[in-house]
Order: C-alpha cells, then structure tokens, then sequence
C-alpha cells in the first residue's frame, strides 16, 4: 500500500519535472535551424546528426524533422558488438564512446529510423545524444532550443498531457509512440492534422 | 543466431575433443582462468630454469597479474555472451586470415590511422600513451614472470636470459645494456607526455569538457600518470639519493600498478584489450561486401553486406524487436535515406520513399 502511494508521488513528481523533446511535425517550415543549431553543441565536432525532410518534394513545400527519437529499448545499442552506444540515465541514447566503437555499423542497419551516421575516415558512429551535456541538466537540447516555429520543443510530461487535452481529436493524430513508431520512445512525436486547419500564430 | 551454432561443427574439426575438455570445468569462466593461470605456471617454469630464477622483489604484481586475471576473464566473456558481439567475435576468428589483416592490424593496433584522422594532437598523445603503455608491460611482465632477466657471469658482460636461453651476451656499458635498463624510463616518459597532453586537451578542447566525466575520462589519465611518476621517481632515487626511500617508493608504485591492473577491465582502459574486435570487424565487412551486398528494397542501391543485413535481423530477433513491415520489407533491408524517408512516409502519409528524389540540404550549409 504504501509502496503505491510512493509510487505514484513518484511519478507526478517526474511528470512535473521530467522533460522530453517533442515534436509537433507540422509546424515545421524547412529552415533547417535545427541542423545548423545540432553542429553547434558541445561534443558534436561541427558535425549535424539530425535530418529536415521533404515529404512531398514534388508537389508541395512541407517539411519535416526527424531526429533520434531515443527508444526505450534501442536496437542501435542492441546490435552494437562492443557495447560502445550507452544509455543515460535519463534516457537519452548515447552516442558512442569513440574509444569502443570498432566501426562495424551494425548500428545504422539495425536503427528503424536510420539515424546513426557513420565517418570512414574516423572509423566511427555519431548520433544524435539529445545534447547530453545541456539536457542532463534540463536544458533543452540545441534543436529545440531554436526551432522558430515549435515543431520541437522541450516540454514536461505535464505540459505534453494538457496539449492532449486540448487537442481531443478523435483521428487516431494526437502525440503517439505507437502504432506510427518501432517502439515505445522517450521523444514524443505528434503527427500532423493536429492543427486541423488552424492558423497557427509562431 | 542459429545460423551461427549450426555452422560451428564444421568449423571445428576437432570438436569432440573441445567438447571433452570442456565438460571437465564449471563455467567458461573457470576454464578460461585454468587456462591463462596453468600457462602462467608453465612459462614461468621454463623462463626461470625450474624456478631457480624467481625474482621475489616483484612478487605483488606476480599476484596482481592473477586477480586482473580474474576480472579481465569476467568481463571479457560476459562481453562476448551478447549475441552480436558472439557473431562478430566468432566470423572474425573464422575471416582472420584474409590477406588484408595485416594491414588494418597495422592501421588500427599500431599506428591508429582512424586516430590520425580525427586529430594529429590526438593521434600524438595516443602513440605517446598506447606505445609507452605496449613497451611498459613488454618489459614488465617478463620480469614479473621471470620470462626474462639478466646475469652477470663474466665481469662487465651481461648475458641476457629469455625464456631460460641465454639470448645474447652484451656489455654493461654498451648501448642495448642502457636502452633495457632504461626502457621503463622512456616509457614513463613517453607516457607522461601522452597523458599531460591528454590532459590539456580535456582542459582546453570545449569539444571534449562537453562531455567528460571525471571517472571515466580523467580517473584512468590520473592513474597512468601516478604509475609513471612513481616510476621515474625510483630512478631518481636511485640515481640522485643514493637509494635514499627506494624501498617506500617501490611500494607505492607497486601498489598504483596493481589498483590500475586490477580496474583496467571495468573503465575506459578496457579498449586496449577489446580493441582487436575492430580488425574482426574490417574484415567481416570487406569479406561478405566482395560476397554479396544488399539491394535497398525501395531504392536498389547496395548499402550493405546480405551477411551484415541478416546478421543484424537475427540479433534484433534474440532481443525480441523486429522491424518487418507491412509493405513486404524489414527495415534491415533499406538503405539509409529510404528509411528515414519511410518513417517520414508513415507519419505523414504520403509515400515520400518512392518520391525518387535526393533528399535535400541535410548539412546545414546554406
């Protein structure tokens, strides 16, 4: 009994405090300041480890992010030989220790999204870390801490629940893992028709 | 997984006698120590003439040697358990002698070519590290074992004594006599440079304070640097103070020898003996590359080795996680920009994978 009250303190106490990177995959606007802002962070070697999308080049302008979603059972770290792709203690998937990893990219085949890069010269994985060195004292990472029109943000599990309560769609739209994702992950991701036609006001 | 414990009879021809020795241990574990422990003995035999030769000054590290043992076989087969590392450690033994493995052993083990490429600074402090470390142990441990030491049976002439053979007779003043008496000098040396460059470099570089931990970063550069210190601090004593606190400071550096033996499994130092996978590795993507690649099932490019893409499926398997798709394709079996692409095409809803279409400005510049 106790256990559960415990419990439960617990978790309202990390849904306030907890953040999470989530994404609004609508807004984006293809200014790509996510990219330019991911070469920036401290560790990432002027090199960008998150993509921008066309998802429909030849007929419209849309664009989307996609990132590292940080799965909570990663497949990259699962088929990593050497062990060398850590996960922190917030979750974050790691990118991997330069010292461990023997460039096999068993990595970059087994990630369902097809994040990790791989640098022949360097005989190395990079991926992106969530900026460990900012988010591990919830500091957004750089993606969302410049993305002008809040495709990404840096949100508590609080905040991410009342934007559902707010947008009650019904369409099956709404911030899902799953079924549109490989596996439950700690990036939340909403896809679009979210906004159901709303001018939206950056 | 399977496939790789089917093709083990035919691997080894000698399979019904490893299974005999096998069934005489506990565990792998206790096999592996039994091993290392009685060839320990044996050498040991044989480099000091039936033990007559025992240099019982260095006995600590003599039992040093034995719990690194210890925990270096712990974590090494608890390593080698996880199911990708089991495949690439047992296709890299079966690829080992492809005629390119000398090279990549010489570009990854010795000249730390990949290093070169992500800095020169780098690459310097890692020769000075890596190699000063590599001539430390050359020297130490077959004068811990006994494999290796010196007499002097005519005056002002040692004889050098390897494995019980008397190797070579050179003089006490002559130049192979100063670079043996000095070799753990020039290795501290060597070392201490590599590791105050290390050092600056983690003080300095916002790259690398980004990321650092003070226990897994600077802990094994601290203990690299106490281990040459107190090492080149004997030589000091010696030849400054008239062996004045030699034997004090032998003890501390034996004891900073052991504790970085006895930790070198568990941190940051365990690439040294690990690193050799890398070479497996090569080896096994340029083998089954030449074999056979895999075609990207949406875009037909070849991104990959058919061995690797099953490989990786299998391992996923053993984990429970499983990416096949319901448009007929494992995601193990599409290059990456048509995966990324895909997960686009599923949120959205629109194909973007068949859109065929380079994807546009991922770099960042302009």
């Amino acid at each position: 009994m106790t256990m559960t009250i415990n419990d439960s303190t617990y978790t309202t106490e990390t849904a306030k405090t907890k953040r999470r990177l989530y994404m609004e995959l609508e807004n984006c606007i293809g200014c790509r300041s996510c990219l330019a802002a991911c070469t920036q962070c401290g560790g990432h070697e002027q090199r960008n480890r998150n993509y921008v999308y066309d998802v429909n080049p030849l007929v419209n302008r849309q664009t989307m992010p996609l990132m590292c979603l940080h799965c909570v059972d990663p497949a990259c770290a699962r088929s990593c030989p050497a062990q060398a792709i850590q996960i922190h203690e917030t979750g974050a998937v790691l990118s991997a220790l330069v010292e461990k990893c023997i460039g096999c990219q068993n990595c970059t085949i087994a990630c369902p999204y097809g994040i990790p890069k791989f640098d022949e010269e360097e005989n190395l994985m990079y991926k992106c870390d969530l900026c460990i060195d900012r988010t591990k004292d919830d500091i957004p990472p750089m993606c969302a801490s410049v993305c002008p029109s809040n495709t990404l943000q840096w949100l508590t599990e609080e905040e991410i629940a009342e934007k559902q309560n707010r947008h009650d769609l019904d369409n099956e739209k709404w911030v899902t893992s799953m079924p549109y994702l490989e596996g439950e992950t700690n990036v939340k991701v909403n896809l679009p028709g979210i906004l159901q036609g709303t001018v939206k006001l950056f | 997984m399977e496939q790789v414990t089917s093709k083990q009879p035919i691997n080894g021809s000698n399979k019904k006698h490893q299974n005999n020795i096998n069934n005489a241990f506990a565990s792998h574990y206790a096999k592996s120590m039994f091993i290392a422990i009685s060839g320990l003995a044996i050498l040991t035999f044989i480099g000091t003439r039936m033990f007559t030769h025992v240099d019982l000054n260095l006995y600590g590290y003599m039992v040093g040697t034995i719990v690194f043992l210890g925990g270096f076989f712990y974590r090494f087969i608890a390593w080698g358990e996880r199911p990708p590392t089991k495949i690439m450690i047992k296709k890299g033994i079966k690829l080992l002698f492809r005629k390119s493995t000398p090279k990549t052993s010489v570009d990854h083990l010795a000249t730390y070519k990949f290093i070169w490429n992500r800095g020169i600074y780098r690459w310097t402090q890692h020769v000075m590290i890596g190699w000063g470390c590599l001539l430390a142990c050359a020297v130490t441990f077959p004068l811990v074992f006994s494999w290796m030491y010196f007499t002097m049976e005519e005056n002002g002439m040692y004889t050098i004594v390897l494995f019980g053979m008397d190797l070579m007779v050179v003089p006490a003043d002559g130049a192979i006599a100063f670079l043996s008496y000095n070799a753990l000098n020039i290795s501290a040396i060597m070392v201490i440079i590599g590791v105050c460059m290390a050092l600056y470099r983690r003080l300095k570089n916002m790259q690398a304070r980004a990321e650092q931990q003070l226990f897994y970063d600077f802990l094994p550069l601290y203990l690299l640097l106490f281990i040459s210190i107190t090492g080149l601090l004997l030589t000091v004593i010696n030849v400054f103070l008239h062996g004045k606190g030699h034997y004090v400071m032998s003890l501390i550096h034996q004891f900073s020898v052991i504790v970085t033996l006895i930790y070198l499994p568990f941190g940051k130092l365990a690439h040294i003996p690990f690193r050799p996978l890398s070479v497996f590795a090569r080896n096994y993507r340029e083998h089954y590359g030449e074999k056979e690649m895999k075609e990207c099932k949406v875009c037909g490019t070849e991104f990959v080795s058919t061995e690797q893409s099953n490989d990786v499926i299998n391992v996923l398997g053993t984990n429970n996680i499983e990416f096949n798709m319901n448009d007929g394709f494992n995601l193990a079996e599409l290059c990456l920009p048509c995966r990324r692409k895909y997960r686009i095409a599923r949120f959205s809803g629109s194909p973007t994978h068949q859109v065929p279409v380079k994807e546009a400005n991922q770099n960042a510049k302009g």
